[in-house]
């Protein structure tokens, strides 16, 4: 169905594959450093008497993300399905914390 | 709540929509149809009585949906959608124009029958395979299923035939290794209603085959899809295979009626199963036929290369050669509901 795969096509498509892992892991990385920022931002709510949940404040965060996704070229409803999760995670990190 | 938008409604003026409507705590969905574009708003719908929605920019008209379904209601997107399966190389499509037809036995038995099956129905027009692993049988001591070794099989067949397969989920501990061997994940008429299956569906991104129940009303079939949908996940293409009736000369009653109400509820595509209908061979042809003329948008037929000896469904399973023959006949019933076959996408590799 395609043509014979050449040994070039091959360790390139491992050096992606690699490349990809390597990002994978970074985005891990970032997840963590902005969980512990949510989790510091609940504590924070807390001392100054304000609600953890704060739906206007996420509202605005997909709003930003979405805009610039759409300024970034991709495609904006997953981006905003992704960044849905993240905020929820934090949000519950933030009510455990 | 709907909100359908003015035409040529710029990017900022649906981001400040749909800002305003999920800062009150609600979220939405975005539909871009080739005329309207339509926000549905998801949520407590009473959290909208303080917004302003009708005077915003770019807000045509705001109506509530008064179904229980939302994400699955007709008037929640702008056009029908169609469910893709597959990758780029052999691509199924429910919905639109086209009538898709799955193909397979009731169950993997071994290698050979389904080698064998997958390349009659390919053949005869076949767009995808089906093939049971784990079978939900009414008796716990009739044939179970291959299990794993059933999907590492389906997998095989896919790679030498290239139709795209589907095959059935009956746990929420099974969908992650159904869903890393096949490309659609089948919904039982039994689990219609597990819900924490449907949930789990909502999490994989791989389009669900959702079989009505046996004893389920249409309302209840879509407040399945929902939750399927609810959950993230909106490839869904629903299945009517009858119903438990009075009648004992069928197996099931096929609900003819159930897919033009279907597809006056629902923008998901419909397809039927007579095999299970009738749950008799002599009858899968003349409901097959019926589904189309009603509009189904695809079938799912059981074939078998040696039904007498089928391990399960021998009754309702078709022989190669009847399928072929039934497939001559899909095709004059598309052509006259001004439908047409799905075509084959790369003959080169369905064939090889």
């Amino acid at each position: 169905m395609s043509e014979p795969t050449s040994a070039d096509t091959l360790s390139e498509l491992a050096r992606c594959r690699d490349e990809i892992e390597r990002l994978d892991n970074e985005i891990i990385a970032l997840l963590g450093k902005r969980l512990t920022l949510g989790k510091r931002t609940g504590a924070l709510k807390r001392a100054a008497g304000l609600p953890i949940l704060d739906p206007t404040r996420e509202a605005a965060v997909i709003r930003r993300v979405t805009e610039h996704a759409r300024q970034s070229g991709l495609p904006t409803e997953p981006v905003r399905e992704i960044f849905w999760q993240i905020v929820g995670m934090s949000r519950r990190a933030q009510e455990n914390a | 709540m709907i909100i359908v938008t003015k035409p040529h409604i710029s990017d900022a003026e649906i981001d400040h929509i749909r800002e305003r409507i999920e800062s009150v705590g609600m979220r939405t969905h975005l539909s871009r149809g080739e005329v309207r574009t339509i926000i549905g708003c998801i949520g407590d719908e009473s959290l909208l009585d303080e917004v302003p929605l009708r005077s915003m920019p770019g807000v045509e008209s705001v109506t509530p949906v008064l179904k229980p379904y939302k994400l699955a209601s007709r008037e929640f997107v702008a056009d029908r959608t169609i469910v893709r399966v597959g990758g780029r190389d052999s691509e199924a499509t429910f919905g639109g124009d086209t009538i898709t037809v799955i193909a397979g036995p009731c169950s993997v038995e071994n290698r050979e029958m389904l080698f064998d099956t997958a390349h009659v129905v390919a053949d005869s027009g076949a767009r995808m395979l089906r093939g049971g692993a784990f079978k939900p049988r009414t008796s716990p001591y009739a044939f179970q299923g291959l299990g794993a070794r059933a999907l590492e099989l389906l997998a095989e067949v896919r790679a030498e035939t290239g139709l795209p397969i589907v095959t059935e989920v009956m746990d929420t501990r099974q969908v992650d290794l159904v869903a890393e061997h096949a490309d659609m994940l089948q919904v039982g008429a039994r689990n219609m209603q597990n819900f924490a299956l449907l949930a789990e569906l909502g999490h994989v991104r791989r389009p669900v085959l959702l079989k009505r129940g046996l004893s389920a009303t249409i309302k209840e079939l879509l407040m399945a899809a929902e939750y399927i949908m609810a959950n993230g996940n909106h490839d869904v293409v629903l299945c009517e295979r009858g119903i438990r009736t009075y009648e004992t000369a069928t197996r099931n009653t096929l609900d003819v009626a159930a897919i033009p109400v279907l597809k006056r509820e629902t923008h998901l595509p419909v397809i039927v199963d007579p095999s299970h209908a009738g749950g008799d061979a002599s009858l899968v042809a003349p409901l097959a036929f019926a589904a189309i003329a009603a509009g189904a948008d695809g079938l799912i037929v059981e074939v078998h290369p040696d039904p007498e000896r089928a391990l399960s469904d021998g009754d309702q399973s078709l022989p190669p050669a009847a399928f072929t023959t039934l497939m001559e006949g899909v095709a004059t019933f598309a052509r006259a509901a001004n439908r047409e076959l799905s075509p084959l996408r790369h003959p080169a590799r369905a064939v090889a």
